[in-house]
């Protein structure tokens, strides 16, 4: 066909749905367009949570009546002050917290652990091992509702923070990011180590982790993520409202614990501030969030 | 998948049935033995008790605590109030995790499930006041011919009433409905732009009182048989959904609203169909409303309404039965259930305390005269499911066919009490 | 919240993956053997614990009559063969029609969610993949954003946004249309359209008979408003993350073979259908049968938001399966429904990936650049092994 020059306009088209049209159009106009339609979505997947925040400012009554307006009739912190100074929210805070940062120390610990053997260390079984997390992975979590209970039950830990934080340390999908990440390693450090006289673990801990850091990182983000979002599991390994969390505490407000009525400024708040940890850490590693293709997957 | 594969995962699986009999052989020590309790020995073991209960309110909340406090200071034992958010699920977690709390509210529905598998202590007959308790509310609690727990209180239904609306609609208290009729025209002339006459949560607890006023019933009298589908009931459901469709009332959820107190407090209905409970939540949350409580209008059948009650529930796995049977006693007794009255305005269980109640709710005697011809709801083991389907169906009833959707519940309730028998 | 990575050889790329049955043919030493299995031992303890025997308790439970308390393997419980399960399927009483009814809503959710949410994400990485964007990582980040908050502060969000005098309705209010009630609608959507078009009532020969208790005009009900509201969500919070899965692949695309089919004088659409889609295949397969499994899961939204109602429009399998065990004390009726649960996921997985193998590609579809090559072929050996895994 046509023997273009060089430089090809690059917003001829959308590439996509055609949209703009065909590829006659000029640069300008296709490109606007696609600016807008991006702007527009972009609008549609933050204008939600603008409001959520003016909302949590805004009076029970305000919120009820004139739920569009973005800034309140009447600022007031009342919804703030009932969160914080007359429910148990700073305890589920306090609760959540610690049961994040168990959870995200011990799978990194475990996960590098499992993922160095996997990837370095050659021992009878290794293939079964590794089949055996793929197997699990593939079991659905909506099963284990009712049966990790019974377990839970069973060994006495119920109603302890034992039950919320044990049970997340497995997981699979971390323990493949980092026996993928040891592989990418060149052996030749560790080689020179063993020739040393160091044992397994010395290296692990002295040599690899360290190195490890960027994979770590992503462990991090996602074990964060995972534990604070966290709800099904904390349902069922306790009742002790001593040892709500964040997000159980959220969805028992949002099913009206704190009587009756729509207080939408209250439970709004109440999930803004909740969100508010994630929102940081999502803020602060966002490239490398973007950048690993196996991520935390929303039902 | 591939075979390998395939051959792995029995391995696994294998590997993890051996596991799980290895835990049995370690668990079976540790003292989950499954004692049914129908002994009448109670532990008297020393130790703290753990009171759950499922709050209408911060009001109820208030009271609950301070009077078991009291109870704790007077007789040293230490005692706790905590609120569930889901009391049947924090229940049934409770139970089958073998720590369940010590005392705790049991619903007229969830009753015979618990007493059924022996979650319950049956202490009825080692209670002082057994006799002073209303008999229609120990026939709630009473399951094998045992009184399973003591009653707490109880509420009927009755129709409230915006004063204000009233009377600016020009009607007077000679125009207090007290047939169908009458509420057909009094919720017409009540009804505005923006504002329904009626306004009732769409659910068997409350559409419920207009099948009672027809005369029906939802079983016979000792439980056996099924009635959903007589026609006294079918009449019953067709009033109701004469009333939907006609314009002037409405369901609380349809006008955005989550119950039909919050209908009725945010003005968007001028009466709602509702119990004593409504008072606690007019108070704390909508106290510039004034209104009045009148019994329920008399339909095809006679005078009709429901009355809710629950029961102080003692665990079987409690340690502590002595105690806590003393601490239901504390709760029962005449002043302080007087005391919880004047806190949320439910009605005393004993029959001694009734005159006091009148005397400090001269404006609500309604409520308590509405006993006289109220019915018990269902309370058959398994019921609450039936309940809860029955619920699912009545949000369709303005389009529905009363008839079809009071043979299905009929044959679901049926379905239930054959295996009940 | 589950974190499922995709399966193995999604791993950032770079690394090799599959089973470790490759490499060295020499036996474990001894002392390396012995430090493998220390150093997976606290993990593989924890998924034992956690996670095989659950499953294996559970399936115990289901065939079982244990009544709630007390240890389900005392001396008490008996073996009831496949009782509960016979309830859940042929009982014919409210069980089956419960289950029915979490069936077919979760199946609406599932159709209508994995499609969207699908389409959605590769719209986005497309037009966010373009070179010479502005603001790209501007973009990618408001995109992917809700994907980070949990389902729960999602939820109570979206209750406040689809309230009946809430947002969305005070939006569609200037666009002049009345919107419904939202979470408090049980109103089929298939039966409003069919409504409109003026069959207000179930013709006679689907009224009267059903599957799992339920008439099939009731099976085609579609989602309720209330299951719609949950379908929008669903596809606001998970088109980020996939947009991202989408955006990894792209970037593999090789652009000389965009380029090259640029000189060509393709238009963009046919650029996109016959050299970027394909070499996208393996992504969207990816895509796919994660959004298959989790929709078939989804039980957060339906605890924190509606509890299965209105009218039982948003009830789902997981739901219903918490709901009968820790609420109704069921707990072998709970544990049944939730294996049938996981039988249908892998069945249906196993269907999609049998739909999706690799076949040859029809000869009309190939596309030719100019110099008589497969695009397909210029852009790798990757391609045509799309959809074998």
């Amino acid at each position: 066909m046509s023997t273009s020059a060089v430089t090809l306009p690059p917003a001829t088209t959308t590439g996509t749905t055609g949209r703009s049209g065909g590829r006659r159009r000029p640069r300008r106009w296709s490109a606007v367009v696609v600016y807008v339609v991006l702007v527009a979505i972009a609008v549609v997947y933050v204008y939600p949570f603008l409001i959520q925040v003016m909302t949590s400012f805004k009076t029970d009554a305000d919120a009820s009546n004139d739920p569009l307006a973005l800034v309140p009739q009447t600022w007031t912190t009342a919804a703030y002050q009932r969160l914080f100074l007359h429910s148990d929210f700073p305890l589920w805070f306090r609760n959540s917290v610690i049961v994040t940062v168990a959870v995200t120390l011990g799978r990194v610990f475990l996960d590098s652990l499992a993922g160095y053997a996997l990837a370095r260390l050659r021992f009878r079984g290794r293939g079964l091992v590794f089949a055996g997390l793929v197997a699990i992975m593939a079991v659905p979590p909506v099963v284990l509702l009712i049966p990790k209970f019974l377990v839970i039950k069973q060994l006495g830990i119920y109603n302890t923070f034992a039950a919320l934080i044990i049970p997340l340390l497995a997981d699979a999908a971390g323990v493949f990011i980092m026996k993928g990440f040891f592989e990418s390693i060149p052996p030749s450090v560790e080689e020179a180590a063993r020739l040393d006289g160091a044992g397994a673990f010395r290296i692990w801990w002295s040599v690899v982790l360290p190195m490890a850091v960027p994979a770590l990182i992503t462990i991090v983000i996602l074990s964060f993520q995972a534990s604070w979002n966290e709800l099904s599991h904390f349902i069922i390994a306790s009742q002790d409202p001593d040892l709500v969390t964040l997000t159980k505490g959220v969805a028992q407000l949002a099913s009206g614990a704190l009587s009756a009525g729509n207080q939408y400024p209250l439970k709004l708040a109440a999930a803004a501030i909740m969100t508010i940890p994630v929102a940081v850490l999502f803020f602060v590693f966002q490239r490398r969030i973007m950048n690993v293709s196996s991520g935390a997957v929303k039902e | 998948m591939n075979r390998r594969t395939t051959r792995r995962r029995t391995i696994a699986a294998l590997a993890g049935a051996a596991g799980i009999l290895a835990l049995t052989a370690c668990s079976g020590g540790s003292g989950f033995s499954d004692s049914t309790s129908t002994a009448q020995a109670t532990s008297t073991g020393g130790g703290s008790l753990r009171v759950l209960i499922g709050s209408s309110g911060d009001a109820e909340t208030a009271a609950v605590k301070s009077a078991v406090a009291d109870w704790a200071g007077t007789s040293g034992t230490d005692a706790t109030v905590s609120v569930a958010s889901d009391l049947n699920q924090e229940l049934s977690q409770g139970f089958a995790s073998g720590q369940p709390a010590d005392v705790f509210y049991v619903s007229a529905d969830a009753f015979q499930g618990y007493a059924s598998n022996g979650s319950l202590l049956a202490y009825g007959d080692q209670l002082k006041a057994k006799d002073d308790f209303y008999p229609t509310l120990v026939d709630q609690f009473t399951y094998d011919g045992k009184l399973y727990c003591a009653p707490k209180d109880f509420s009927t239904l009755a129709l409230i009433i915006n004063t204000d609306d009233w009377s600016k609609a020009g009607l007077t208290d000679a125009d207090v409905p007290t047939t169908w009729d009458q509420l057909t025209t009094v919720a017409k002339k009540l009804t505005t732009d923006g504002r329904k006459g009626l306004a009732f949560s769409g659910e068997y607890a409350r559409v419920g009182a207009f099948m009672a006023q027809a005369g029906g019933t939802m079983t016979n009298d000792d439980g056996t048989q099924a009635t959903v589908n007589s026609p006294e009931n079918v009449a019953g459901l067709t009033y109701v959904r004469g009333l939907l469709n006609s314009g002037d009332a409405a369901y609380a959820a349809t006008l955005g609203t989550g119950w039909g107190g919050e209908a009725f407090g945010t003005n968007k209905a001028a009466m709602t169909v509702e119990g004593n409970w409504i008072t606690g939540a007019m108070t704390s949350d909508y106290p510039d409303v004034k209104y009045k409580v009148v019994p329920l209008p008399a339909g095809s059948g006679g005078k009709g309404t429901l009355q809710f009650t629950n029961c102080w529930g003692i665990a079987a796995d409690s340690k502590n039965q002595g105690a806590a049977i003393a601490l239901v006693e504390h709760l029962t007794s005449t002043d302080q259930q007087l005391a919880f009255s004047k806190a949320f305005g439910v009605m005393p269980s004993v029959q001694s305390a009734a005159d006091g109640w009148k005397k400090l709710y001269p404006e609500m005697t309604a409520f308590i005269d509405s006993a006289s011809f109220a019915q018990n709801t269902v309370n058959a083991k398994g019921a609450s499911d039936v309940i809860t389907d029955f619920n699912a169906q009545l949000e369709g009833l303005a389009k529905g066919d009363p008839q079809k959707i009071l043979d299905s519940v009929q044959t679901n309730l049926q379905a239930v009490l054959d295996q009940d028998k | 919240m589950t974190s499922l990575s995709s399966a193995p050889g999604r791993a950032p790329a770079g690394t090799r993956t599959g089973p470790a049955r490759r490499g060295s043919a020499r036996g474990p030493s001894g002392r390396q053997g012995a430090a493998g299995w220390l150093f997976v031992s606290p993990t593989l303890l924890v998924l034992g614990l956690f996670l095989v025997i659950p499953v294996v308790m559970a399936a115990w439970v289901s065939v079982s009559d244990w009544t709630g308390r007390g240890s389900p393997f005392a001396s008490g419980v008996s073996y009831v063969g496949a009782k509960n399960y016979a309830a859940l399927l042929t009982g014919g009483g409210l069980a089956t029609k419960d289950f029915g009814t979490s069936l077919r809503n979760n199946a609406y959710y599932v159709l209508l969610v994995v499609p969207l949410q699908t389409a959605l994400a590769l719209f986005l990485a497309v037009i966010v993949n373009r070179r010479l964007l502005r603001g790209r990582g501007a973009f990618r980040t408001a995109y992917y954003f809700p994907s980070v908050t949990s389902s729960v502060a999602i939820t109570v969000l979206w209750l406040f946004l689809f309230s009946t005098s809430g947002v969305v309705n005070g939006v569609l209010a200037w666009f002049g249309v009345h919107g419904p009630n939202w979470f408090a609608d049980p109103d089929g959507v298939l039966h409003l359209v069919l409504g409109s078009l003026g069959v207000d009532t179930a013709p006679a020969g689907l009224a009267d008979h059903g599957l799992l208790g339920i008439s099939w005009w009731d099976w085609l009900a579609g989602p309720s408003v209330a299951m719609s509201a949950f379908i929008l969500m669903a596809v606001f919070t998970t088109s980020g993350t996939f947009m991202l899965l989408f955006l990894a692949a792209l970037q593999n695309v090789s652009g000389e073979v965009e380029e090259a089919a640029v000189m060509d004088g393709t238009s963009g659409w046919q650029r996109f259908r016959f050299v970027t889609l394909p070499m996208l295949r393996p992504t969207v397969f990816t895509v796919v049968t994660l959004g298959l499994i989790g929709t078939w899961q989804v039980f957060d939204q339906i605890y924190t938001g509606t509890q299965g109602g209105p009218a039982k429009t948003t009830l789902t399998p997981a739901y219903l399966s918490y709901n009968t065990a820790f609420n109704n004390q069921q707990w072998g009726q709970g544990a049944a429904i939730a294996f049938l649960l996981f039988a249908i996921i892998v069945v249906v997985t196993a269907l999609q990936r049998l739909a999706t193998r690799d076949r040859a590609v029809p000869r009309r579809r190939r596309f030719r650049l100019a110099d008589g090559t497969l695009a397909a072929d210029a852009a790798g050996p990757g391609v045509q092994e799309g959809g074998r895994r």
